[in-house]
């Protein structure tokens, strides 16, 4: 039996996540009255509609043929590395260091692969990136290592 | 202050050295961005928000418009040359532009899509200044009510009209609505969904939703296969030029994709996508000779892309009287104006003429540096395309980070950019819009407030919202956008053959 499954598991989760905003509202703020709308009215009834919106996409995916789609796992999984590298790293390591370090591991998936050339790559974005943040619109981000 | 002064007195303010620098810097991002497929006018303007803290207001948003305009010439660009749209404005324009490129007259190709787009974005200005003064005036007249129908109007027109799937895009808007409501409520001061993080008391961070959903999710579906693609085509001025006799084919589809693309880009919800769509099967219906469509027709070129850059302009008939942004740049672009302490609405004409005045005149300042960068400089942006995706994605990723960062120098904005970007990847493999979702996130607070305030002040009667005239007009709308919803989706899953998947290949 084939089915949409990535339109039955978006459509469930959802589906969930709307229960889940409608149940939360409903007990931790006040749902007030018509007359004086409560903090907790909006968020029930928008959970509210999206459960119902998640199944109308569930329930049709059950009884359909879906398409495949490739997932790009290796290429997804190194850019939120580097992003995370980025958080990790900017208020120790400065700016240029950081920089240097997110576009090495942000080009391990790139489709030219070679270590000469992505060294480049990244000495080269550093150098752009002082050039417009710090020198163009003087951004005041720590540029250098903590201590130097 | 009548439209002329006011014109003349834009004129001054967009003159200016400053903002006329930063209007041309904007044209120029604008175009670059829209060559480049893979990266949209939204990335390129989510990436620019934070970068506009350091400029003055006017600068900054003539800047930012100039970027969204811009882009749409640069779309074009990639369509005709690669059959890769580099907006999803001109995924149209490849239809006929790719085939006249592989007849050796991309030239001609080009200077159709440019001066369609000249056409439309100046007579586009045309309407915008005529009609905007009128519907401030009108906007006056609105109360919480009429606020509240009209956004509600126009999300529901932007989850239903053309869409494949009206359950998967309204889903989208009202995971944006829910992401609104997190943060500190302005009417009781309740926290909510904050979880104790002090970081999302203010709620969560437009710049990084953006650059999450947009910058982030487009590289990783884009690294894999991007370099693949060649070019071959060699374009110059001299081949545009060639072609100027055939302007007088151009022309009049021209003005028929104006009016099109001002009448749906002015609708809240709708926008340029379906305006393009529409002209080109106008273009279609009354030519003499319709076997030639699909083999390069001129007409089919000119008119879309006339429709579509009038479709960017007067997109900002909403925005700047009612402060309603029709779409999810125009949202950005209401999220930018409100950093800089701007309230677009119907008193911005009166309360900031220089800032209502000096963004009109700069687009007309902008198209004319586009001109001259479009057609002198084609030789650049068609090198452009050779760069490989590799070398830019790298920099795209670190100038997000940087740009999330330096917001209010807090990491937790970038951790966020990691789950959001997480998120909004998945999303487009379930083929859920997360433009949408954007939209949702900018106009549920403000549609939550006016709820609010109309209900309050109607005691509790929800008829408020059918009595008054224009609310109800507003309010009949969205049932109709509804019920034509429920009555596709049934349809299509009937008969299979929907005759409103038009846009299909276009969001």
């Amino acid at each position: 039996m084939k089915r949409d499954y990535f339109d039955l598991w978006g459509g469930a989760l959802l589906a969930l996540c709307g229960v889940a905003v409608a149940a939360y509202s409903v007990n931790h703020y006040e749902f007030g009255e018509l007359r004086r709308i409560g903090p907790g009215f909006f968020p029930a009834v928008l959970g509210g509609v999206l459960a119902c919106l998640g199944l109308a996409i569930a329930v049709p995916a059950f009884l359909r043929r879906g398409t495949r789609e490739e997932v790009a796992l290796k290429e997804g999984l190194f850019i939120l590395v580097a992003v995370v590298a980025f958080a990790l790293l900017v208020e120790r390591a400065g700016v240029l260091l950081t920089t240097l370090i997110v576009v090495l591991i942000a080009t391990v998936p790139a489709t030219r692969p070679g270590w000469i050339w992505r060294i480049g790559v990244a000495v080269a974005v550093a150098l752009i990136t002082w050039l417009i943040f710090i020198l163009g619109l003087g951004m005041t981000l720590p540029v250098l290592p903590r201590g130097l | 202050m009548n439209t002329f002064e006011g014109l003349l007195y834009g004129l001054s303010v967009a003159t200016q050295p400053t903002v006329l620098f930063y209007c041309f810097v904007g044209v120029f991002l604008g175009t670059f961005i829209g060559v480049l497929p893979g990266v949209g006018a939204l990335a390129a303007i989510s990436l620019l928000l934070p970068v506009t803290y350091y400029i003055q207001p006017e600068a900054a948003l003539v800047m930012l418009a100039g970027v969204y305009y811009g882009a749409q010439y640069g779309g074009s660009i990639a369509a005709i040359l690669l059959r890769l749209p580099g907006t999803p404005q001109s995924a149209v324009t490849a239809i006929e532009g790719y085939p006249l490129a592989r007849q050796g007259r991309a030239g001609l190709a080009l200077f159709s899509a440019m001066s369609g787009s000249f056409i439309g974005s100046m007579l586009g200005i045309l309407i915008l200044v005529l009609f905007a003064p009128l519907l401030a005036k009108i906007g006056t007249k609105f109360g919480a009510a009429e606020y509240a129908s009209m956004m509600l109007l126009g999300l529901v027109a932007a989850s239903t009209v053309g869409a494949t799937s009206p359950a998967k895009s309204m889903a989208m808007v009202v995971v944006g609505m829910i992401l609104g409501c997190i943060g500190t409520d302005v009417n009781s001061g309740a926290m909510r969904f904050t979880f104790g993080q002090t970081a999302l008391l203010d709620g969560v961070n437009l710049v990084a939703l953006a650059m999450g959903l947009f910058g982030i999710s487009e590289v990783i579906s884009n690294i894999r296969g991007s370099d693949e693609r060649k070019l071959r085509e060699k374009v110059g001025l001299r081949e545009m030029l060639k072609e100027r006799r055939e302007l007088r084919r151009i022309i009049f589809p021209a003005i028929r994709g104006t009016g099109l693309g001002a009448f749906f880009g002015a609708l809240p919800g709708t926008g340029g996508v379906i305006a393009t769509f529409i002209s080109y099967a106008t273009e279609r219906k009354v030519t003499r000779t319709p076997e030639r469509f699909g083999n390069g027709a001129v007409e089919g070129v000119a008119g879309p892309e006339a429709a579509n850059n009038s479709g960017a302009i007067t997109a900002f008939i909403p925005t700047l009287t009612l402060g309603i942004p029709g779409d999810v740049v125009m949202a950005l672009m209401l999220g930018a104006m409100i950093i800089h302490g701007i309230q677009p609405g119907p008193l911005m004409l009166v309360e900031r003429p220089e800032m209502f005045w000096g963004l009109i005149a700069s687009f007309g300042i902008g198209n004319l540096f586009l001109l001259v960068l479009n057609l002198p400089l084609i030789g650049i942006w068609v090198a452009l395309l050779r760069i490989p995706f590799s070398l830019l994605y790298p920099a795209i990723v670190v100038f997000v980070c940087i740009g999330v960062y330096s917001v209010r120098g807090s990491t937790f904005d970038v951790y966020s950019v990691v789950v959001i970007g997480a998120a909004g990847y998945a999303l487009s493999l379930m083929k859920f819009n997360p433009a949408l979702l954007l939209l949702g996130f900018v106009l549920g607070p403000l549609i939550e407030t006016n709820l609010r305030r109309a209900l309050l002040l109607s005691r509790g009667d929800l008829l408020v919202f059918f009595e008054r005239p224009i609310s109800a007009g507003f309010m009949a709308a969205i049932i109709a956008l509804i019920l034509w919803g429920l009555f596709t989706s049934i349809r299509s899953r009937r008969g299979g053959s929907a005759p409103a998947s038009v846009t299909e290949s276009g969001d």
